[in-house]
């Protein structure tokens, strides 16, 4: 009742006091109404245009580093040597030649290998969550996923820094093994393995929101045409369920893995610092070596925007992650579109 | 059925299991490890530039920045994401150049923070735009220094942007079309009808759009690594709190929680891991509460089906 006689109150103050004649007053409140929307279409066109104005600054910096390394900014390596030089090279003699593809490459194993890590343990839990939980667990499992998505990335980084990265450098790293790759990095934990299990707790609640969301949406008849035939629960959720939500779990897939390449403090906390590229002849060993992401490096290399050749660097480093990033989305949006189009097209 | 795929099951079980026990893992982890760090004294004194635990003292300027940057960040965002949700929800139309407009907020919602940080830099470091921050007198093609609270806050408002306004067009569109209705049918006008009538209505999805922009600014570390700066205190004129220094604390560099942890952590030059875990467990109490909030107001939302 209380509300009823709210919005009573609501509308009597909405009521307007002029007579709708064509009047100077009544022009004057048209000209009013019109100036508002064209205010608020303003601010509309102007939160839509963001995404180019960032574009515009960002690129326009890294485009020296551009210029002079061309196409092998992606395909070079020896960043840090690039990095040193660029930072004592005398003003007259700039050094714009940067090579990022240990950076590059670093984004992709930890993005790769925390995929692989969430989107199985994920996609379990979202059917869990959906098909089979107990009532009594439902809601704990979901407050859960919130949080976790809600946890900020420095925690993840601290506790991965504190409990993940010990483990690994006492469980998995021998001394002779660290003594055999002493040449080529320190093995002291921070490692692609420790930034693939921080980052696929990071990415997988996303994930799980997303795809128990496309799981939900599978029609209900569905699901009963499938037990009707005597198919047994876990091949319904196997033949029917998933293939028809299978896009929206790509689009989860997909924007999960926008976060996963865009995540810069808790990778280089756990990941280590070294920018060297992780050679897959060293066999498991490789899981274990230091890497740089193209995020991190922009947080640990930042005392070097004070030199105009290392900051159009990191400037190209952010180029490459938001162009990354732009395409995901638009990909991500393009692959929802086509489920609402296919829910139509069933329903 | 249940033995024939009773390995599917188990996965499934463990799969559910282990998303929980995770997130009791690190909330648990953080609750015992930082749990004896915290004090009054440790939440009421100023971090101190010391190697030694004992003797880095407390987190209040980055508890108060954390404040402040939430603050200054969510009156920046608010209304233009405001205004846009509006625009969204009531004005415009289903048309080719609307849906450019919202796959443009889309995508920026996918961009990574860090890219932000460094878009900010970009814009603030320019000499035009030395109010918000400082610049060196007198020099020559001097570049602004490009970190402060303002820098920050503004650079956290364009962050969170898309985020706000797509759960206050929720709201919004989540308004009875009765309601809007009926103020049309006592002769209101469209601008009458919505400041009046829907957003009353919307205001717990409006709250709620709010709280998660605000957690969302203050669990940032990258903008804040960047666009603040990694200073633990704050850098204007002191005492900080004075009145007449306030626009010099604004125009100047500082901490939030966040970039204590981050300094704090052995990933950092402070190198005091107790500490860490103390402003840590700070934060995610803070964060919790906050997702609490949402979640009560969620529950009595203030709107009511047509009777």
């Amino acid at each position: 009742m209380k509300k009823n006689s709210d919005l009573t109150a609501a509308l009597a103050t909405a009521t307007p006091t002029t007579a709708n004649t064509v009047t100077s007053a009544w022009r004057l409140k048209q000209f009013k109404e019109k100036a508002i929307e064209y205010l608020l279409a303003t601010f509309t066109v102007m939160s839509a245009v963001l995404i180019f104005f960032i574009m515009y600054f960002v690129i326009r910096r890294a485009l020296p580093v551009f210029q002079a390394s061309g196409i092998g900014f992606i395909f070079r390596g020896g960043w840090d040597a690039q990095f040193m030089t660029s930072w004592q090279a005398p003003a007259d003699q700039p050094s714009w030649i940067f090579g990022a593809l240990p950076l590059v490459m670093g984004t992709i194993y930890t993005t790769v290998g925390a995929l692989l890590i969430a989107i199985p343990l994920g996609l379990g839990c979202a059917i869990f969550l959906v098909e089979m939980c107990p009532s009594w667990l439902r809601v704990p499992l979901t407050t859960t996923v919130r949080l976790l998505a809600a946890i900020p990335s420095v925690i993840y980084g601290l506790v991965g820094l504190i409990v993940v990265v010990p483990v690994i450098a006492h469980t998995l790293i021998s001394n002779q093994m660290a003594m055999n790759m002493i040449d080529i990095a320190a093995l002291d934990g921070t490692s692609i393995l420790a930034g693939m299990i921080v980052l696929s707790i990071m990415i997988g609640p996303i994930f799980i929101a997303l795809s128990s969301d496309a799981l939900r949406a599978v029609p209900r008849s569905y699901k009963e045409a499938a037990f009707a035939l005597g198919i047994s629960q876990w091949r319904t959720i196997l033949k029917v369920m998933l293939p028809v939500a299978r896009q929206g779990i790509i689009a989860g897939a997909i924007l999960a893995t926008g976060r996963a390449i865009g995540e810069a403090i808790a990778l280089s906390m756990v990941s280590g610092g070294v920018a060297s590229l992780p050679d897959f002849q060293h066999g498991l060993v490789f899981f274990l070596e230091p890497v740089r992401t193209l995020a991190s490096a922009i947080v640990n290399n930042s005392e070097g925007m004070l030199v105009p050749t290392c900051e159009s660097a990191l400037f190209a480093c952010a180029t490459l992650l938001l162009l990354s990033s732009v395409a995901l989305s638009v990909m991500a949006t393009w692959v929802s579109g086509m489920v609402r189009k296919g829910v139509q097209r069933h329903v | 059925m249940f033995k024939k795929h009773w390995f599917a099951y188990a996965a499934l079980w463990c799969s559910g299991l282990i998303t929980i026990l995770a997130c009791l893992g690190i909330v648990l982890f953080l609750v015992v490890k930082g749990a004896h760090a915290i004090s009054w004294q440790f939440l009421f004194t100023d971090p101190q530039p010391s190697m030694n635990e004992a003797l880095s003292g407390g987190i209040l300027t980055p508890l108060i920045g954390t404040i402040l940057l939430t603050t200054l960040g969510i009156v920046c965002a608010l209304p233009w994401a405001g205004a846009t949700a509006i625009y969204l929800a009531e004005y415009a139309g289903e048309n080719q150049f609307v849906n450019a407009l919202r796959t443009g907020i889309d995508v920026l919602a996918g961009v990574p923070t860090i890219v932000f940080a460094i878009f900010g830099l970009a814009v603030f470091t320019l000499p035009q735009m030395a109010m918000f921050s400082t610049i060196v007198e007198g020099v020559q093609n001097a570049q602004a220094f490009g970190r402060s609270f303002l820098v920050a806050a503004i650079t956290m408002a364009a962050m969170v942007l898309p985020f706000v306004i797509k759960s206050i067009e929720e709201a919004i569109r989540s308004v009875p079309p009765s309601y809007k209705e009926a103020s049309y049918a006592l002769g209101a006008s469209k601008w009458s009808t919505i400041s009046c009538v829907l957003l009353p209505a919307a205001r717990a999805g409006i709250i709620t759009g709010v709280i998660l922009g605000i957690g969302r600014i203050a669990g940032d570390t990258a903008i804040i690594w960047l666009c603040l700066g990694g200073s633990m205190n704050m850098g204007g004129q002191q005492p900080w709190w004075m009145p007449q220094h306030w626009v010099s604390t604004l125009q100047h560099t500082g901490s939030t929680l966040t970039s204590y942890v981050y300094f704090s952590s052995p990933a950092g030059e402070g190198n005091s891991p107790g500490k860490a875990f103390g402003a840590g467990l700070v934060l995610v109490a803070i964060i919790l509460l906050l997702n609490a909030i949402v979640s009560y107001l969620g529950r009595f939302s203030n709107i009511k089906e047509d009777q």
